[in-house]
């Protein structure tokens, strides 16, 4: 892998393809912790966190199932992964970070239940990405869906107070403006590096 | 709970969630020999069909030495007529699986897309079997050297919308008609 | 247990889409054709009602602390083998949906069920709950699909009807396609999403109406 093409890989995962504006991955905290801008950006960094973990834990997991003959497994293996990797990530920081785990702790276990983090783990195994890059795209990945929380949240919080018709109030609201946000970020979907 | 945190409980814990998972690994194994052999059939079908679609004549046998272009290049079946080589090159969303076959003076005979996650209306006509997939993939037939579409200099024309996935597809082609030239 | 109740909740009142705004990756990314609606609409129903049986066949069984790891397990369990099976046999639209089969582990409508329902009621109940949530998950894919095909693409029945291209309605050129792409998922989605709130407020105004006059 070329320093090129570990770049297009950051910047697909974090513009071009973004996890949540472009592939869909991760729409339920994405409508549910975007009301406020300071708890998107956490939810946001605590997604990244276990987004890159998980990648590097199931590249390994996934080596082993494949080894055995059991590739049939995944989908099981790496919830399992995740789950658990949520649960220590939240036992570690509750005793050695406590400051963080404030911050963090309410999101942590929705986590697990996130589709970006099992998303981004199977695209990895689909793609035959080598650890290295699997990590990155995973950390990338979580990036991306940091940026797009963070500015839809920024959005909403100023949508949330317009005046708007009764029956739009709310989610129908929300979405379409996440719509037009989509609509930005496909400007980018020309953009590649090779 | 009286019994909480008692290394009993712990252990019961534990083994309830092992009993569940093991329950659940041995039904997936059961599911899994009978749906394997059939995969693996449609599979097998699937590359047949594909290379038959672009190789004329059908293969004599699979080459095992081949330059792969960097990765893009997964398989190489040798007939008669030519060569059908399958690539994998990265579409809008994630690889694409297509069958390329090349004459032995270096010609496309034609391509085939055998699996791909492409949008569906936009990237995916470069697979549909609709007037419009047709007339995208048999553009390439013919060309020979190095393939692009229109908005990079090329001849091919892309398909409305989905200028990524055509490009994919040219990378692709192009990497078949590279490795066929390094075969001689 | 009451279960036109039940039914009623799962296709209006407590629809999981258009009301508890649940599963809403897949609701988003692959309502982009009928069949692709119908599809994904069937896989999860089938998941849903045989984890809701199982997890509420064990609930006695397993113990609090780990329930949600252990239902994930089971539900992970039915996914895979609905994914299994739609590759050996159904392999058109497992290509369709690609990632988004085993993605419905964490369809939060199939979790919700097991938490919300599951795991506080018996067997049959769950097993109706299960259907009705469903039943009311694939009534709001398909909306999503028929209007999102149609604007799009221009066609009804994409991938099922008429050899797999669906019936023109629109001709070529006139439908935007970027209601078929992320864009048009959230907007459509958007757009109903009102739509059924003046709905179900129209319905609630002349319920109220009609109290009134008595």
């Amino acid at each position: 892998m070329t320093a090129n093409a570990i770049l297009g890989i950051i910047i697909a995962a974090l513009l071009s393809q973004n996890f949540i504006l472009v592939k869909f991955y991760g729409i339920c905290p994405f409508m549910g912790v975007s009301k406020k801008i300071d708890t998107a950006l956490g939810m946001g960094m605590a997604v990244t966190f276990v987004m890159a973990l998980a990648s590097a834990a199931c590249f390994v997991v996934n080596k082993l199932l494949v080894a055995l003959g059991l590739s049939y497994m995944q989908t099981v293996a790496f919830i399992l992964v995740i789950a658990s990797i949520v649960q220590v990530v939240e036992m570690f920081l509750k005793k050695a970070v406590p400051a963080l785990y404030k911050a963090l702790g309410v999101f942590l276990p929705l986590i697990t239940t996130n589709c970006a983090v099992l998303g981004v783990v199977l695209v990895n195994v689909q793609n035959n990405y080598n650890f290295l890059i699997s990590v990155i795209n995973g950390a990338a990945g979580g990036l991306g869906f940091t940026l797009a929380i963070v500015l839809f949240a920024s959005v909403r919080e100023r949508v949330d107070k317009a005046e708007s018709p009764e029956s739009f109030k709310g989610y129908p609201l929300a979405l379409i403006a996440a719509g037009f946000l989509a609509l930005a970020f496909m400007g980018f979907s020309g953009l590649s590096i090779s | 709970m009286k019994t909480e945190n008692t290394a009993l409980y712990i252990l019961r814990l534990a083994l309830t969630l092992f009993i569940i998972a093991a329950v659940v690994a041995a039904a997936l194994a059961g599911v899994n020999s009978i749906t394997k052999p059939v995969i693996d059939q449609l599979n097998a079908e699937k590359t047949q069909k594909a290379i038959e679609a672009v190789l004329p004549g059908g293969f004599d046998e699979e080459l095992a030495n081949f330059d792969n272009q960097g990765g893009l290049v997964s398989k190489v079946y040798k007939g008669a007529n030519g060569y059908a080589l399958e690539v994998l090159p990265s579409g809008f969303d994630n690889t694409i699986t297509m069958m390329v076959g090349v004459d032995t003076e270096g010609k496309v005979l034609g391509i085939s897309i055998v699996s791909h996650t492409e949008t569906a209306g936009l990237g995916a006509v470069a697979a549909a079997q609709t007037s419009a997939g047709e007339a995208f993939r048999g553009q390439f037939v013919g060309q020979s050297g190095s393939v692009g579409v229109t908005k990079d200099g090329g001849t091919l024309d892309a398909i409305t919308g989905a200028t990524i996935t055509s490009r994919a597809i040219c990378v692709g082609v192009n990497a078949a008609l590279a490795c066929v030239a390094g075969l001689g | 247990m009451n279960f036109k109740k039940q039914f009623k909740d799962g296709l209006l009142d407590k629809n999981p889409v258009f009301v508890q705004l649940l599963g809403m990756c897949s609701t988003l990314a692959i309502t982009t054709s009928l069949f692709n609606g119908i599809g994904m609409g069937l896989a999860v129903t089938i998941i849903t009602i045989c984890s809701n049986v199982l997890i509420s066949a064990l609930r006695k069984v397993i113990p609090n602390q780990i329930r949600i790891a252990a239902y994930i397990t089971i539900i992970a369990g039915f996914v895979t083998v609905v994914d299994l099976l739609l590759k050996a046999y159904i392999p058109a639209l497992s290509e369709s949906l690609g990632v988004f089969i085993p993605l419905i582990v964490v369809n939060c409508m199939v979790l919700g069920r097991a938490e919300a329902f599951a795991s506080k009621n018996g067997v049959l109940a769950s097993a109706v709950d299960g259907l009705c949530q469903g039943i009311g998950y694939t009534v709001a894919l398909v909306i999503v699909c028929v209007v999102r095909e149609f604007l799009g693409s221009g066609t009804f029945g994409g991938g099922l009807l008429n050899g797999g291209e669906g019936i023109r309605i629109l001709p070529e050129g006139v439908p935007a396609m970027q209601m078929v792409m992320p864009v048009g998922g959230f907007l459509a989605m958007g757009c109903i999403l009102a739509g059924f709130q003046y709905m179900t407020r129209k319905m609630e105004n002349a319920r109220k109406d009609k109290e009134a006059a008595k």
